[in-house]
């Protein structure tokens, strides 16, 4: 069983690595898909915040103002996605894909213009978010565990809680929830549907400007082209794994997440392609979708009239 | 969706002079003339023999990602994957094209398209069933396909299909199975006709026949996008036209993968890269979710994106300002209120009323 020895404490901060951004853009997607907006635009958000919060990390070296304003870009993205789709009538999804082109090329032609780099950019003034260490776990065995992330990974275990409350415990959340489930009769009971998708749109880009900042400011300290590299997708898709609540998404996260650590491990070490592992969470999550439509057809099984 | 009125080449007029002089504004802050950016511009898109080939090259499989989604949208689905056919079809098309040796040219030519056209659509038979069966989101579904379906080339480029010990590619495909390029000078090859017969052709059986009907009933139903049951209404199998749809759609995207390989690139290597899928389904919406209108949009597209190229080439003017510039235009023709909201005008109406009356 040589191949066990893989699953080893280097991995877990690898998973956790890999699952943060994308749990922050599921949240985000969760949160939009349960009140009804199918958030395709997420991936063009969260790119214009990494390059955002590079650039501004990099004019004023200070790593918050990066960060401020990398999340303040995501956020106008997510603004003009909704003015786009509820204000203007657009489709949901067209805007969210022509979002994502426009990111992929903005990005890329504002790095070309103001940086004259290609390809990526990086540079020693850029000052990146730092780990927080916890003093009173250093010598303790979870020290390796659990200290020495950057604040983003705490603030995605933070959120899974906070959210699952929200979201089943108070009134802002059976709000959303019915936004998506019924929105006639959301509207009924004197919700107001536009102002809850807004809401939940307008908090998907702060998470997808966070999402964003993490990949330019936290896990690395560089931007490279199209450095979302379809972690946007991905956290659409393990939002519907999850069944579009916070704990599902968080879930598959970490699953998608795992995968891409063994993928990253086993590359060129053992037989057994990694493309093959990279497959597994995506094969997975279609399985679930089945399940979830197969009981919504159980559920939704027209009952027949009574004869009078 | 409506048919093209006024309005809707109102929207795009306004627009295009919207979205130029944004290029004006960031040309002009960025230390560049504009007017002779322009003039290069105009010239990389259409002047000039090279030039013009170039850009029909890029066409083709914009045409025909373009009509993939026409087709996969008027039957009510929203495919989002055709770049993981075009993917697939391409791969397999470099499969056949250095397997089957002794074959003619036309045969060759033949049995590959067939087999980028087959997997392609293969390829959608999933998301299709899930969606009719299972009632998953063909959204959700096409794009966790995309996903897997560049994963699954990259290995089979690494694996199966790998020729190369150095790098992760098939072996070139046979001279007989190449479709011809006519010129020395650019890539323009036959797969560009075939790109245009499959329009008209689209358009032919989506207008004229019952078979187009049917498909399209499933779609012009739609309420905003999302299809109502007004074809089962009428005894027609939405559920069937669903699945055929899907299937026809995904068949266009490997068909244009398949040409990507069998005219341009000739072999299949991991680091290709389609994202033709994606600009199709903005094309497909400028054109209104027509046939010929995708054609006419495709060729607008590639035209714009070629003179960007030569741009590029020529100055320091980055490429990308293009497709910036095209988003910003899809924004404008795709807010529906928008457009509606020109109808407040008198004129709008009348001249609406008088061009709508002409084409009948």
């Amino acid at each position: 069983m040589e191949w066990l020895e893989i699953f080893d404490i280097s991995l877990f901060r690898s998973l956790i690595r890999s699952a943060t951004p994308i749990a922050l853009i599921g949240f985000g997607a969760a949160m939009c898909s349960a009140s009804g907006v199918l958030n395709i635009g997420l991936e063009g958000k969260m790119l214009n915040a990494a390059f955002v919060g590079i650039a501004a990390s990099y004019y004023s070296g200070s790593a918050l103002t990066g960060f401020i304003w990398g999340v303040s870009a995501g956020v106008l993205t997510a603004i003009l996605f909704g003015f786009l789709s509820f204000n203007l009538g657009a489709d949901e999804v067209l805007v969210g894909l022509a979002i994502n082109i426009f990111s992929i090329a903005g990005t890329r032609y504002l790095l070309e213009t103001l940086f004259k780099r290609r390809g990526f950019f990086s540079d020693p003034s850029i000052q990146g978010i730092d780990p927080i260490t916890f003093d009173f776990l250093v010598d303790t065995r979870f020290e390796k565990i659990l200290s020495g992330y950057t604040p983003s990974i705490y603030l995605v275990f933070f959120l899974a809680i906070v959210l699952y409350l929200v979201y089943y415990k108070t009134r802002l959340g059976t709000a959303i929830r019915a936004t998506g489930e019924n929105p006639e009769a959301a509207e009924d009971a004197g919700i107001n549907t536009l102002r809850m998708k807004w809401l939940t749109v307008i908090f998907s880009g702060v998470l997808a400007g966070i999402g964003g900042t993490f990949l330019s400011l936290e896990n690395m300290t560089l931007f490279t082209e199209g450095m979302s590299a379809g972690k946007g997708y991905i956290g659409l898709v393990a939002s519907s794994f999850g069944n579009n609540t916070p704990l599902g998404t968080f879930g598959a996260s970490l699953f998608f997440g795992l995968g891409d650590a063994i993928g990253i491990r086993l590359q060129g070490v053992y037989e057994l392609d990694s493309r093959l592992i990279l497959m597994v969470p995506y094969a997975l999550t279609v399985v679930v979708l089945i399940l979830i439509g197969i009981r919504q057809r159980i559920k939704i099984r027209p009952v027949p009239i009574p004869e009078q | 969706m409506e048919k093209f009125s006024f309005k809707d080449v109102l929207i795009l007029f306004v627009g295009t002079i919207i979205t130029i002089s944004i290029a004006w504004v960031l040309l002009t802050v960025t230390g560049f003339v504009p007017r002779e950016i322009g003039k290069l511009f105009f010239e990389g898109a259409v002047v000039g023999q090279r030039n013009i080939l170039n850009t029909l090259n890029i066409a083709t499989p914009y045409i025909l990602t373009s009509i993939a989604t026409v087709v996969s949208f008027r039957v009510g689905m929203f495919n989002i994957g055709i770049n993981g056919s075009m993917y697939i079809g391409g791969l397999y098309a470099a499969w056949a094209g250095y397997k089957f040796t002794s074959l003619g040219h036309i045969p060759h030519v033949s049995l590959c398209i067939a087999i980028a056209i087959i997997t392609g659509s293969l390829w959608m038979l999933l998301p299709a069933i899930l969606k009719v069966y299972a009632g998953v989101s063909e959204i959700i579904s096409t794009i966790i396909l995309n996903f897997v379906a560049v994963l699954f080339v990259s290995y089979m480029a690494n694996g199966p299909f790998r020729a190369d010990p150095i790098a992760p590619a098939t072996p070139r495909i046979l001279e007989t199975a190449e479709l011809k390029q006519y010129f020395p000078n650019s890539q323009f090859n036959s797969g560009f006709f075939i790109a245009v017969i499959i329009a008209f052709l689209t358009y032919f059986i989506l207008k004229k026949t019952t078979f187009g009907y049917e498909l399209r009933s499933g779609g012009d139903g739609l309420v905003g996008f999302y299809p109502s049951r007004y074809s089962s209404y009428l005894g027609i199998p939405s559920d069937r036209s669903a699945i055929t749809g899907m299937l026809i759609s995904g068949g266009l995207g490997g068909l244009a993968g398949g040409i990507e390989i069998l005219g341009n690139a000739r072999y299949f290597y991991q680091e290709l890269l389609f994202n033709q899928g994606f600009d199709g389904i903005l094309i497909a919406i400028v054109g209104k979710l027509e046939p010929i209108g995708g054609l006419i949009a495709s060729l607008f597209w590639s035209a714009l994106r070629n003179g960007g190229l030569f741009v590029d080439y020529k100055t320091e003017v980055s490429r990308e300002i293009v497709v910036i510039l095209l988003s910003i235009l899809i924004f404008f023709v795709s807010a529906q209120k928008l457009v509606s909201s020109l109808e407040r005008f008198k004129f709008v109406r009348k001249l609406d009323a008088f061009f709508t009356r002409k084409i009948k």
